[in-house]
C-alpha cells in the first residue's frame, strides 16, 4: 500500500479523507441508529396511545399509583446528566481532559441516582402486587383492565431503564479511554456520539414523565 | 492544530447552563400546570405534550447540537418523528373505528 498517510493524524482511518469527514460520518451513523431507537420506542408509545384512547378513565385512575414527586426528581436528574454530558463534550473540545473526566463521572453518578429511585419505585409496586400482565394481583384499582396500564408502564420504563444501564456502561468506557489520554480537541468522536445516545435517553424520558406521571 | 479542522461548534458553559435551566423551569411548569391548575381535557394532555416538545427541541437543537450541525442529521430526526406519527395515525384509524374492542385486551 502506498504510504500517503504521513499528513494524517493517527486516529484517522485509511478510508476517510480527513478527520472531519470521519467525525461527520460517525455522527451521521449515530443519528441513523437514533432514528431506529425512536421508532423502537415509538411502537411502545403507539401502544400507550391506543390504550389511552380506548380506556381514558383507566389511565386517570391507575396513574394515581405513580408518585409524581419521584418522577419529577428523576426528570431533573436526567436533565442534569444531559447538561453534564454536554459539558463533558465541551471540555473535550477545549482539551480539558480533567474536566471531561469529572463531567463523565458526575453523569454516571446522576444515572445511578436515577436507577436507584426507579428501583425504589418498582420495589414499592411489587410489594403491592403491581406486576405486569397476568402476574398482577393488586386489588386497589377497580378497573378491569388495570393490569394493562401497568404492562405498558413496565415496558416503557423498563426498556428506558435498560437504556440508562447501557448508557452507564458506555460512559464508563468513555471515562476509561479519557483516562488513557485517548481524547483531545482533535479527536473526541466517541465522546460526541455517546453524548448523542445519552441525550436521546433523556429525550425519551421527557415524554414518558408527563405521559405516565402527570395524568390528572 | 491541524489545518484540516474546520470549526466544530463549541457551546459556551453559560449557553449550556441556560439550556439546562430552561429545561428545569419547563419541568417545574409542567408539574405545576398538571397538579395545581385544572385544565379541562383534552387540553391538559395538549399542554403537557406541547411543553415536552419544547423541551425536546431544546435538547435536540442545543445539547445534541443540531442547530449548528449539518442539516442532514436534523432531517433524520424529523423523518423519525414523521414516521412515528404515521404509525400512530394508521394504527388509530383501525383501533378507533372498531365496533368491539378485542375483549381480553
Amino acid at each position: 500500500m502506498a504510504n500517503h498517510s504521513t499528513s494524517h493524524p493517527t486516529h484517522v482511518q485509511h478510508h476517510f479523507v480527513d478527520s472531519d469527514q470521519q467525525f461527520d460520518t460517525a455522527k451521521m451513523g449515530m443519528w441513523v441508529f437514533l432514528v431506529n431507537e425512536i421508532l423502537f420506542f415509538g411502537g411502545l408509545f403507539c401502544a400507550y396511545i391506543v390504550y389511552r384512547a380506548w380506556y381514558p378513565e383507566l389511565f386517570t385512575e391507575a396513574a394515581l399509583e405513580l408518585n409524581t414527586f419521584w418522577g419529577a426528581v428523576n426528570t431533573v436528574v436526567l436533565i442534569g446528566s444531559s447538561l453534564t454530558v454536554a459539558m463533558a463534550i465541551r471540555s473535550a473540545q477545549k482539551d480539558q481532559i480533567e474536566g471531561l473526566k469529572k463531567n463523565l463521572l458526575i453523569t454516571i453518578g446522576l444515572a445511578v441516582v436515577f436507577m436507584v429511585i426507579k428501583g425504589f419505585e418498582y420495589a414499592h409496586k411489587f410489594e403491592l402486587g403491581i406486576f405486569p400482565g397476568e402476574y398482577y394481583t393488586y386489588e386497589g384499582l377497580e378497573h378491569a383492565q388495570a393490569a394493562v396500564f401497568f404492562s405498558i408502564y413496565y415496558m416503557l420504563t423498563g426498556v428506558h431503564a435498560l437504556h440508562v444501564i447501557i448508557g452507564i456502561g458506555l460512559i464508563y468506557w468513555i471515562y476509561r479511554r479519557a483516562s488513557k489520554g485517548e481524547f483531545s480537541s482533535e479527536y473526541y468522536t466517541p465522546v460526541e456520539i455517546t453524548g448523542l445516545y445519552w441525550h436521546l435517553v433523556d429525550l425519551i424520558w421527557i415524554f414518558l414523565f408527563p405521559l405516565l406521571y402527570l395524568i390528572e | 492544530m491541524s489545518e484540516h479542522n474546520h470549526e466544530h461548534h463549541v457551546s459556551s458553559a453559560g449557553q449550556l447552563w441556560a439550556i439546562g435551566t430552561a429545561l428545569l423551569f419547563l419541568t417545574i411548569l409542567t408539574v405545576v400546570l398538571a397538579k395545581f391548575v385544572a385544565i379541562p381535557p383534552p387540553f391538559d394532555v395538549v399542554t403537557a405534550i406541547s411543553i415536552a416538545l419544547v423541551k425536546a427541541f431544546l435538547v435536540a437543537a442545543f445539547f445534541m447540537n443540531l442547530y449548528w450541525d449539518v442539516k442532514f442529521n436534523a432531517m433524520l430526526l424529523l423523518m423519525a418523528a414523521s414516521f412515528f406519527i404515521l404509525m400512530v395515525v394508521i394504527t388509530l384509524l383501525d383501533t378507533m373505528y372498531r365496533n368491539d374492542v378485542i375483549p381480553s385486551f
